[in-house]
């Protein structure tokens, strides 16, 4: 199955937000702002929102939510391998297995998980590329719902190739960067704008994926394992020989000086 | 020491735990009632707080001495050393089982904690954490096993459990090497988050290095406490006489043993060879440490950089690593059991304060936000560490843990008393022993510490949106900038005013709703920029309903259900009553809401404000064939925030003139 993803056109958004209106509607999310939701930060993702659009400057925005990256560091992370990346690329959940150690939180570079901090049997949520609408063979709500086209959904490298195309095409329209092709390995969300994308959570991105970063220290664990225990094993079997040699020892010259002692 | 006056200092210091102990227990009960979110000040953007960091990370690293011991006394034969074993087995396992029991408290789903045994994922550093912590606390348990099954006479199994001691041992170590390495590893996955002074590709290594010299300063600190509470004569000469061990018929001098040293109490030669160790070990620490800063350029720019992170990585290093290991080489101090029990109280002070800074302190500059730990978190945590403490002293006290011929000293015996005295009616504390005593502290601490701890809930909504400003002390021109981006809409209000019918207009547009609402600002319900918000208050209107109604009894506000739900009927929102039933006089709906309950939520003020204007906008462009009217820019300028009063005044000048145009006077 081909990988798909979404690429986003930062310079057509008009920040309507009905990408959001649609997503929470896909997702069954509860409409009304919860009003203590202390869980609401800056970029106004929550675990009732699985998606958000972010001010850039005073005319651009920015739709964010999972950027569904090709070696996600989440993924990884999970101690019960309860985030997957499924077939098509999208990086799903598994409420069943998830025991809420939030180590996802920690281990996403954008900070997309969150979690339902209000609930008292609480679960991660973020969004998994509309899970449901995709298996009827429909495109992901938001962009579906999107007015301007900024939302272009499809095959992962024929997204690439087509935005490419457009910053060859308006050279002085796009900075020429496409956000998410190589960043922790590329993403299968990218974007293309013509104002910086810091303020949406690509960090100085590194183009190594975060869990390729790890992997040697990884790797490395079953053989310190091993060393730590054969060597100490080793030490202990050569430091018991040594002082049995030494009781024995001992217990001779004793024996003999026990029967000296006798003979004289 | 006085025998009576360490008793009674025992005795308060277990007060003091079995207070926290309860208080912790309260808050164990208000995290499950309440959940995560309530009790804890944990946010999206610090996922870990307290509870992970130091309960888990810190005790893991507190509790170290376990295997590094383990490998010294029961591996290499140090005899020095093989005093030792036991205590340091005995922190591991209460170290270890505080840390997992503290934990759960922080997992969102307690129940599923078994779930890492069956669901798998090896390239994770936190399965490895668990797998090894869990496994090795079982390991600890073992080692310690033999101990306590003297104790209770079962010597035969205990001969058993010996004979594969050294496997346990071998075993506990290798557990422990690894997740000590992996409890570094943890922090590896989040090289643009965590503060650069911290986020080192030898984390792993500088974790276990750490920890193995600052667990076994732990130990040390223990084991002069212990040694000071109850048999100061194994490390302190208090008196001039000699403690009566070491006694050489050759020496004339009492204070001279033979071979040119002065004499010291029997367990000091052992406590300065840990001190040793563990300062060498630190030394070890602290070249790599300095390795790490100089190697990598970030880093060095990030100390210099003055912030307070590089003062919490300076006292770390100075006061934590530094300051030890001149204290243990300095000769003086090297000799005093009390001058090493400092040395190691820093040690372990910087070891704690290093992993919080990894864990904690690291990362808010990423988040763009503090993090404190709430009431209940702290309870928990002191609440647990407390129990520990507790179950320390009940081992040390019943069980052969920190010497061999332990005779029990009778500082657990109860003197059989009355603790309430019938003639004078008083209660006296100090005649209170054992099983009464902590009773009496538990009813007096869970009370207060519900109290204390119970949870605010009704803390006030974050208002996100910005209230109208006025350029103007008559509020005649105001600027519009609710999501505070400093781009206003401009609103010539008296304008409106004027033109909609003067004082008797504003039902026009302000709709009236809140109950005698005179002068509410829209921004009170509607306070958030583009999502809607829930406005109804249950408890309040329980309340105000009961009283209304005259209703009685010690809680009115439980009688007042059926005045709005159906009674017989689940109490949820299709039972209740529309709100205009009861407020159809006191509030004023410009245009009634069709769902009876729709007034329980306010739109978002970006609609809020729209609608109210666009619609008579767009009609009255049509109506007056000004098709501008209708557009954006009438009211959405630019940046007016960058104009002066007057430049402002102007623009609204010119909604005056096209009102004038339009027949109204401004």
């Amino acid at each position: 199955m081909k990988t798909v993803g979404m690429l986003i056109d930062v310079t057509k958004c008009i920040g309507c937000e009905r990408c959001v209106a649609a997503c929470v509607e896909a997702n069954h999310l509860d409409p009304v702002r919860a009003d203590h939701d202390k869980a609401v930060i800056s970029d106004g993702l929550s675990a009732n929102r699985l998606s958000t659009v972010v001010q850039l400057t005073s005319d651009r925005f920015a739709k964010k939510a999972c950027m569904h990256c090709v070696d996600p560091s989440c993924v990884a992370a999970c101690l019960v391998g309860g985030i997957t990346k499924s077939e098509n690329g999208a990086v799903v959940y598994d409420p069943d297995k998830c025991i809420g150690c939030r180590y996802c939180m920690l281990a996403c570079p954008f900070h997309v998980p969150r979690y339902e901090w209000g609930e008292i049997v609480p679960f991660m949520k973020k969004c998994e590329l509309c899970e449901e609408r995709l298996a009827q063979g429909e495109i992901p709500a938001c962009a579906d719902a999107c007015p301007q086209d900024v939302i272009t959904y499809g095959d992962r490298e024929e997204l690439l190739a087509e935005a490419h195309r457009r910053i060859q095409a308006n050279p002085g329209q796009y900075l020429n960067h496409v956000w998410g092709e190589e960043e922790f390995g590329g993403t299968s969300v990218m974007y293309i704008s013509d104002v910086d994308l810091a303020e949406l959570g690509w960090p100085d991105a590194k183009a190594e994926p975060i869990p390729e970063m790890v992997a040697p220290v990884v790797h490395a664990t079953p053989y310190i394992a091993g060393s730590v225990l054969f060597s100490v094993a080793g030490l202990n079997w050569v430091v018991r020989r040594r002082m049995q040699r030494m009781g024995e020892a001992e217990s001779t010259e004793g024996k003999a000086h026990d029967s000296e002692e006798t003979a004289s | 020491m006085n025998e009576e006056l360490s008793r009674e200092r025992i005795r308060r210091i277990k007060d003091i735990f079995w207070i926290l102990a309860f208080v912790g227990v309260v808050a164990m009960v208000l995290r499950f009632v309440f959940g995560l979110g309530a009790t804890t000040e944990l946010t999206d953007r610090v996922p870990w707080g307290l509870w992970k960091i130091f309960n888990m990370v810190g005790g893991a690293a507190l509790a170290t001495s376990g295997f590094t011991i383990g490998f010294l006394g029961h591996v290499l034969h140090i005899k020095k050393l093989e005093r030792f074993v036991k205590p340091a087995i005995a922190i591991a396992f209460l170290g270890y089982g505080s840390s997992l029991f503290a934990l759960l408290f922080d997992i969102g789903l307690p129940w599923r904690f078994w779930h890492p045994f069956v669901y798998w994922n090896i390239h994770s550093f936190l399965f490895e954490v668990f797998w090894c912590v869990s496994f090795y606390f079982m390991i600890t348990f073992i080692e310690l096993s033999p101990t306590l099954l003297e104790r209770i006479g079962l010597a035969g199994l205990r001969g058993w459990l010996h004979k594969f001691a050294a496997v346990f041992v071998i075993i506990g170590i290798t557990l422990s090497s690894m997740h000590h390495t992996s409890l570094g590893s943890l922090f590896l996955v989040t090289p643009q988050r965590l503060h650069a002074l911290w986020y080192s590709p030898i984390i792993s290594l500088l974790f276990i290095i750490s920890a193995m010299g600052g667990g076994m300063m732990v130990l040390l600190l223990l084991k002069v406490l212990v040694s000071y509470w109850y048999e100061p004569d194994r490390l302190f000469s208090t008196t001039k006489q000699t403690s009566g061990v070491i006694e050489c018929k050759a020496c004339t001098n009492p204070d001279d043993n033979g071979h040119g040293q002065p004499s010291e109490p029997p367990d000091m030669p052992s406590l300065r060879l840990l001190a040793t160790i563990a300062a060498g070990i630190l030394g070890f620490y602290l070249v790599l440490k300095v390795a790490d800063l100089v190697l990598r350029p970030d880093a060095v720019a990030a100390l210099k950089a003055g912030t307070w992170e590089s003062w919490l990585y300076g006292i770390e290093m100075v006061f934590g690593v530094v300051l030890p290991i001149i204290m243990v080489m300095i000769p003086k101090i090297r000799r005093s059991a009390s001058g090493l029990a400092v040395a190691a109280a820093f040690a372990a002070s910087g070891l704690a304060l290093n992993r919080m800074n990894v864990g904690i302190f690291g990362y808010f500059r990423d988040a763009g936000s503090v993090y404190f730990p709430s009431a209940v978190e702290w309870a928990i945590t002191v609440g647990v560490l407390s129990m520990a403490g507790l179950a320390f002293f009940f081992l040390v006290e019943n069980f052969t843990v920190f010497n061999d011929n332990w005779k029990l000293r009778g500082l657990q015996q109860r003197r059989i008393t009355s603790a309430f005295d019938r003639l004078t009616f008083v209660w006296h504390h100090r005649l209170l022993t054992g099983l009464e005593r902590v009773t009496l502290i538990g009813v007096v601490a869970v009370p207060v510490a519900f109290l204390l701890l119970y949870p605010d809930y009704h803390k006030d909504p974050v208002t996100m949106v910005q209230q109208p400003t006025a350029i103007d002390l008559t509020r005649d021109t105001l600027l519009i900038d609710g999501n505070r981006t400093g781009v206003s809409a401009v609103f010539a209000h008296k304008a409106h005013q004027q033109r909609l019918g003067g004082d008797q207009s504003c039902g026009k547009c302000h709709h009236l709703a809140m109950p005698d609402d005179q002068a509410t600002p829209c921004t009170y319900c509607h306070s958030a920029m583009e999502t809607d918000t829930r406005i109804f208050d249950h408890k309040q209107h329980a309340t105000l309903v009961a009283e209304d109604k005259g209703l009685g009894g010690w809680h009115p506000e439980n009688q007042s259900c059926t005045q709005c739900h159906t009674p017989f009927m689940a109490k949820n929102a299709e039972s209740a009553k529309g709100c205009l039933e009861c407020h159809e006089q006191d509030m004023k709906p410009v245009d009634p809401p069709e769902a009876k309950l729709a007034m329980m939520e306010a739109i978002d003020y970006h609609q809020a404000m729209h609608q109210t204007c666009i619609p008579c906008h767009k009609e009255e462009a049509a109506r007056v064939e000004m098709a501008h009217l209708g557009d954006c820019a009438t009211c959405h300028y630019g940046d007016v925030n960058t104009l002066t009063p007057q430049e402002i005044e102007e623009e609204s000048s010119q909604l005056a003139s096209l009102l004038s145009y339009l027949g109204i006077k401004r």
